[in-house]
């Protein structure tokens, strides 16, 4: 089942290698997204059924935590995967793009979900060399664009997050060292199910030393202030639909290796030493991204600070600890990523149409593309919190969390952020969407449109209503965390 | 073991060594030279392991061993000299932090990773010597990263960087699991044709590879 879902994604990146014409290899991208979503659904099904899957001699496993991840790497994806036939068109179409730049494109981008597929699924903490591979994967995708910035911006990128990186695998050597002691040097003592069964028996002062490394490490990757500085030039140059994978996908699985990492140094550490970690750098990344989002003048830049935001919050979530902040940070991982996701599309079709990601030179976006707008005032309500929108529901669930557990000046800090937050994202927003716009209306592809609403559908109803099976699945996710 | 293994003096004289090599690319302004000194370290490096292998008699990290003689010590450093051939550029190193003062720094770095490693006291006494050596490669590694301005030795310090972790995790540890040394074989491998990749594009859009063009993007 696992290799059915790593291969899948390896197979399209090949066979859209081979396209001849650009109608072909997008049908090939497309239907190979659906095949992954297919499997990637299937696999969430079969782990939310069985429990723990299992293959390939322990090197992949599956537990509801990987399941969730494979969840959103395949829904984003898929929609991600729409996004492109319009906005990679459209490029396309203005010469921006020649066919042998598209078919790299998709190729890239096939190999990319494979990287983050695969970030869900290792049993084993060289987790590091899948969450490696999607840096060096989209590093490529980014210098697809030969401009000046984004060759800049891949550099910064690439360099950060593999210096990143290699802190978090000296964490995770210390890791493995912490291991050996209890299990001996066999292959399987740096796998996932065998580290969590004797966790707790591990020598505290390694394991404390090898969280600070992991949380730098893959904080770096995850874009926690203040190792967050490669992340608004990465996410503002890269093609949109990648921006979006990037901020909406990639950043909850660099998170995804640090919770996993709480988990087992929570084991033999407590959970204060994590715990006020990943609190301090959760404020401290909600309180950068405030005056950046504030004073901004590049609109996809202040997506990209709002994605420190979100990290930032998830982080908390996580810190807090406790069911509410647990239930509250990984719900949160899956709602950030539809919203954000929602908005870089949207914030793709204006770059489309007016030619510059300038905030002060956008404005009327309402009036010359109407349904653009419209998703893009929904979104920006929602990802800012308002209710009664998904995000809404996950950071008010963070914020009782830490009340619940006696975090009030966190808990107050993090609430006044949010506000100030608010008031500068919405600032620049209306100032885009509202106004008089110069420019002839027309919407600039009906794929783009599609992929926008898929996303908006999770937006709206997650924020009123949380089906049975999908709190279930996160009450899993939850159990497999603490 | 690995403490027994790590105390004879045929390993202390190559871990001694191995932060001689480190401190010729402090000191150096030729690029081939720095490129010189990073293979002579691997190399280093693979005997390390390959001295481990020998006295635990493990296989697995016999083949890590022989990998880090054909990636880290032959084909990076071609590569590197490939680039640097390729993109015709001036052959000297430029610094930030010129090379005496480096040197110093390097000296300080070192002298505090032993301290540093000293003062946690996880290990024992013998193999703390390997593991203080690799936590000076680190820090040495990130100090050229930031005091070099060409973007090719930004890319040898992360290379640096990485050596020094490999060797912690073999006095730590004797090595990973096979399946993770081959996964980081070969993720720094693609790493280093990236990063080659990008050093071309810059080249070409910028017309040099100093890193000082690029500091567009703030705010």
């Amino acid at each position: 089942m696992i290799e059915y879902l790593l291969i899948a994604p390896i197979l399209i990146g090949i066979l859209c290698f081979f396209a001849r014409s650009k109608k072909e290899v997008e049908a090939i991208s497309l239907t190979g997204s659906i095949t992954t979503l297919v499997i990637g659904l299937t696999l969430v099904e079969n782990v939310y059924r069985q429990g723990v899957i299992i293959s390939w001699t322990n090197a992949l496993f599956a537990d509801a935590f990987s399941a969730f991840i494979v969840l959103i790497v395949s829904i984003v994806g898929f929609v991600a995967s729409i996004y492109s036939i319009g906005y990679m068109g459209h490029e396309f179409k203005h010469g921006i793009m020649d066919f042998r730049k598209l078919k790299i494109y998709y190729v890239l981008f096939h190999i990319f979900m494979f990287t983050m597929l695969l970030v869900g699924v290792t049993n084993n903490l060289g987790l590091w060399i899948a969450i490696e591979m999607t840096t060096l994967v989209s590093a490529l995708l980014m210098i697809l664009y030969t401009k000046k910035s984004s060759v800049e911006a891949a550099w910064k990128y690439m360099i950060i997050c593999t210096v990143g990186i290699t802190f978090a695998l000296f964490g995770t050597i210390l890791t493995y060292y912490a291991a050996v002691k209890i299990l001996g040097e066999t292959g399987d003592a740096l796998n996932w199910t065998s580290l969590i069964a004797v966790a707790g028996q591990f020598d505290p002062t390694i394991m404390k030393l090898a969280f600070i490394f992991i949380l730098i490490g893959y904080g770096t990757k995850a874009g926690l202030a203040p190792m967050h500085t490669w992340l608004p030039d990465a996410h503002s140059e890269a093609p949109t639909p990648v921006s979006a994978l990037l901020s909406g996908v990639l950043l909850n699985c660099a998170m995804y290796g640090i919770i996993r990492f709480y988990t087992i140094a929570t084991k033999s550490t407590g959970p204060d030493f994590t715990g006020n970690l990943l609190i301090i750098f959760g404020l401290l990344s909600l309180g950068v991204a405030v005056p950046f989002i504030i004073l901004q003048e590049d609109y996809k830049r202040m997506l990209a600070y709002s994605s420190v935001e979100h990290m930032g919050i998830i982080a908390l979530g996580i810190g807090f600890g406790g069911v509410y902040g647990i239930f509250g940070a990984v719900l949160h991982m899956f709602n950030h990523a539809m919203t954000k996701s929602l908005m870089f599309f949207g914030a793709g079709n204006v770059l489309l149409k007016y030619e510059t990601k300038e905030i002060g030179k956008v404005s009327g976006i309402v009036k010359s593309m109407p349904a653009t707008g419209a998703m893009l005032l929904i979104g920006g309500l929602a990802i800012t919190g308002s209710p009664p929108f998904s995000i809404f529901l996950s950071e008010f669930t963070i914020l009782s969390a830490g009340f619940l557990q006696g975090n009030i000046i966190s808990s107050v800090l993090f609430l006044l952020f949010m506000i100030m937050i608010f008031a500068g994202f919405f600032n620049n927003l209306a100032k885009m969407t509202f106004g008089t716009s110069g420019i002839i209306p027309g919407e600039v592809s009906r794929w783009t449109l599609g992929a926008m609403a898929i996303l908006l559908v999770f937006v709206i109803v997650l924020g009123v209503y949380i089906p049975p099976f999908f709190y279930e699945m996160i009450m899993k996710v939850v159990a497999v965390v603490r | 073991m690995s403490e027994v293994i790590f105390g004879s003096k045929i390993m202390q004289l190559l871990i001694a060594f191995i932060l001689v090599s480190t401190f010729m690319i402090l000191g150096s302004t030729r690029l081939y030279s720095c490129v010189r000194s990073f293979g002579i370290q691997s190399f280093l490096l693979a005997c390390v392991a390959g001295i481990v292998a020998y006295s635990t008699g493990k296989n697995d990290i016999f083949i890590v061993a022989l990998l880090t003689l054909i990636i880290k010590s032959a084909v990076i450093p071609y590569i590197f000299i490939y680039i640097i051939r390729e993109i015709k550029v001036k052959r000297e190193v430029e610094l930030y932090v010129n090379i005496s003062p480096s040197i110093i720094i390097g000296g300080i770095l070192v002298v505090i990773s032993y301290y540093l490693i000293r003062s946690i006291s996880i290990i024992s006494e013998l193999s703390s010597l390997a593991l203080s050596a690799s936590v000076s490669l680190v820090s040495i590694g990130l100090f050229i990263m930031i005091s070099r301005k060409k973007a090719l030795m930004q890319m040898l310090g992360i290379l640096i960087m990485e050596n020094g972790l490999f060797l912690g995790a073999i006095s730590l540890t004797n090595g990973m699991p096979l399946l993770v040394e081959l996964g980081i074989f070969f993720d720094v491998l693609i790493g280093v044709l990236i990063m080659g990749i990008l050093i071309f594009r810059i080249n070409k859009t910028f017309e040099s590879i100093d890193t000082d063009m690029l500091k567009t993007l703030i705010g």
